[in-house]
């Protein structure tokens, strides 16, 4: 779900990267105001990698199989780590996979960025509730995983049909938009319900890195 | 696990002499500029700056074609697709589907530039170890704490690699060959996932430890240990008077 080089015309991908700068300023602002902003640059590498490689656990889905994009997870571990997060994981898929761009860099990141800090707010309303009770972390981990993925699947939607440069009509267009998005919602359910798997995982084995987000 | 984008770093040619700070601003401005090339006319000229750049690299032409594969899938779609589905004009009729001029036209478009950015951006992180590529974003002001992210994972990325490819095996050898969708095959993919981040995260907590020990956040940063020559300085202004060529090109004709 990330928008090759080459896709879009230069002045979105320009867009792109001044929308991404405001977003990782504001998230390394909140990160200088912690008490120890670099204690939380080891984790946040550490567990950038991570979710790099849990996100090559394919999910068998006959006849093919699926790996998921676990922003929404991202967002409810590292919160305002998130942000920088993705844009280095997209850096490196880029870079070593040639998956995504490097001219789209911003875009993509404003597709799995922004949604992942939405899911990191989202995933936070379980405080307001009983924070200890595996079933709100559970409910509130299935949401922030899928309304993260379904965010971002939105955003890829829109951005793509409007900005490639080729012209559709609007019932194409409308056709794409649903296609796409059914196509996507079994899959929203399944990365909510891995998203939520997990934070009730890491709630019961170390309830420490929810809390540090 | 071998990600290997740097693993022609080693070789010597001008682009892996070239100063990796004015070798990064100069490529980087080409890729923009050939995003922005609208007009057909300007893709033979996109594809002789690529070639030349590419073979002035020294990077064996298998290195590129491993790294095409991947991204190649996503341009099958798009080339089996825009054709069909773009535009008014109908060119030929196949059957049922009408093979549309505006289709193949933004076809070509986006192939040659997809396929020209993505070369040069082989050429600019496979003519460099990775780590200095890094290093020189760094000395041309990226945050520090996003470089500092960047060095760490792609320090750790290797071994968390590593790490799931044992934990699969071992998944393995105790009987687990899930091949259908089940939420209990799902519940344990995700004790998985989740077993990963615990590691990391208890790494994170002894890495951060010795980074401490090691006087990390007290020290001054160290001088730039890029020292670029007048030579870089005009390969420099060269790259970047080409991609200033494209776009006025691209307006002008």
């Amino acid at each position: 779900m990330h928008i090759p080089d080459g896709f879009l015309p230069a002045t979105v991908c320009a867009a792109g990267y001044v929308a991404a700068a405001p977003v990782t300023w504001y998230s390394i602002h909140k990160i200088n105001q912690k008490e120890n902003p670099r204690e939380g640059v080891p984790k946040a590498s550490l567990l950038t990698a991570a979710f790099f490689v849990v996100s090559w656990i394919h999910i068998p889905v006959p006849p093919t199989s699926v790996h998921l994009v676990l922003n929404g997870l991202l967002g409810a571990v590292l919160g305002y780590f998130a942000f920088p997060a993705i844009l280095i994981g997209l850096f490196f898929q880029a870079v070593m996979f040639q998956h995504g761009g490097l001219t789209t860099l911003g875009v993509n990141s404003i597709i799995m960025g922004l949604p992942a800090v939405v899911s990191y707010y989202i995933f936070r309303l379980r405080n307001i509730l009983k924070k200890d009770s595996q079933i709100v972390t559970g409910i509130f981990g299935f949401l922030a995983g899928f309304v993260g993925l379904g965010l971002s699947v939105v955003m890829f939607v829109v951005i793509l049909l409007n900005f490639i440069p080729a012209s559709f009509d609007i019932e194409t267009e409308r056709a794409a938009i649903y296609t796409l998005a059914l196509a996507h919602l079994p899959l929203m359910v399944i990365e909510g319900a891995f998203t939520s798997l997990v934070t009730v995982f890491l709630q019961r084995v170390r309830p420490k890195l929810l809390d540090d987000a | 696990m071998k990600l290997g984008i740097d693993e022609y770093g080693h070789l010597s040619s001008p682009l892996h002499r070239w100063d990796p700070r004015c070798k990064f601003i100069g490529l980087m401005a080409l890729v923009f500029a050939f995003s922005f090339v609208r007009d057909l006319r300007m893709l033979p000229a996109m594809v002789v700056v690529t070639s030349a750049i590419y073979i002035v690299s020294k990077l064996p032409v298998s290195f590129m074609l491993t790294r095409l594969r991947y991204p190649s899938f996503f341009l099958l779609v798009v080339v089996l697709l825009l054709p069909f589905v773009s535009g008014h004009t109908i060119v030929m009729s196949l059957g049922p589907l009408d093979l549309r001029q505006e289709g193949l036209v933004a076809v070509l478009l986006i192939a040659t530039r997809f396929l020209s950015i993505l070369t040069v951006g082989l050429v600019l992180f496979g003519t460099a170890p990775f780590l200095t590529t890094i290093k020189s974003m760094r000395a041309l002001g990226l945050p520090v704490i996003l470089t500092d992210m960047a060095l760490l994972s792609f320090r750790y990325l290797h071994e968390i690699g590593d790490d799931l490819h044992r934990m699969e095996t071992s998944m393995r050898l105790r009987g687990f060959h899930e091949r259908r969708f089940s939420k209990h095959g799902l519940g344990i993919l995700a004790w998985l996932g989740g077993s990963i981040l615990v590691r990391s995260y208890e790494r994170s907590e002894w890495v951060y430890k010795a980074m401490i020990l090691r006087g990390y956040g007290n020290a001054g940063r160290q001088q730039d240990e890029f020292r670029a020559s007048s030579r870089d300085i005009i390969a420099l202004g060269v790259t970047l008077l080409t991609a200033v060529g494209f776009v006025a090109g691209d307006i002008l004709i």
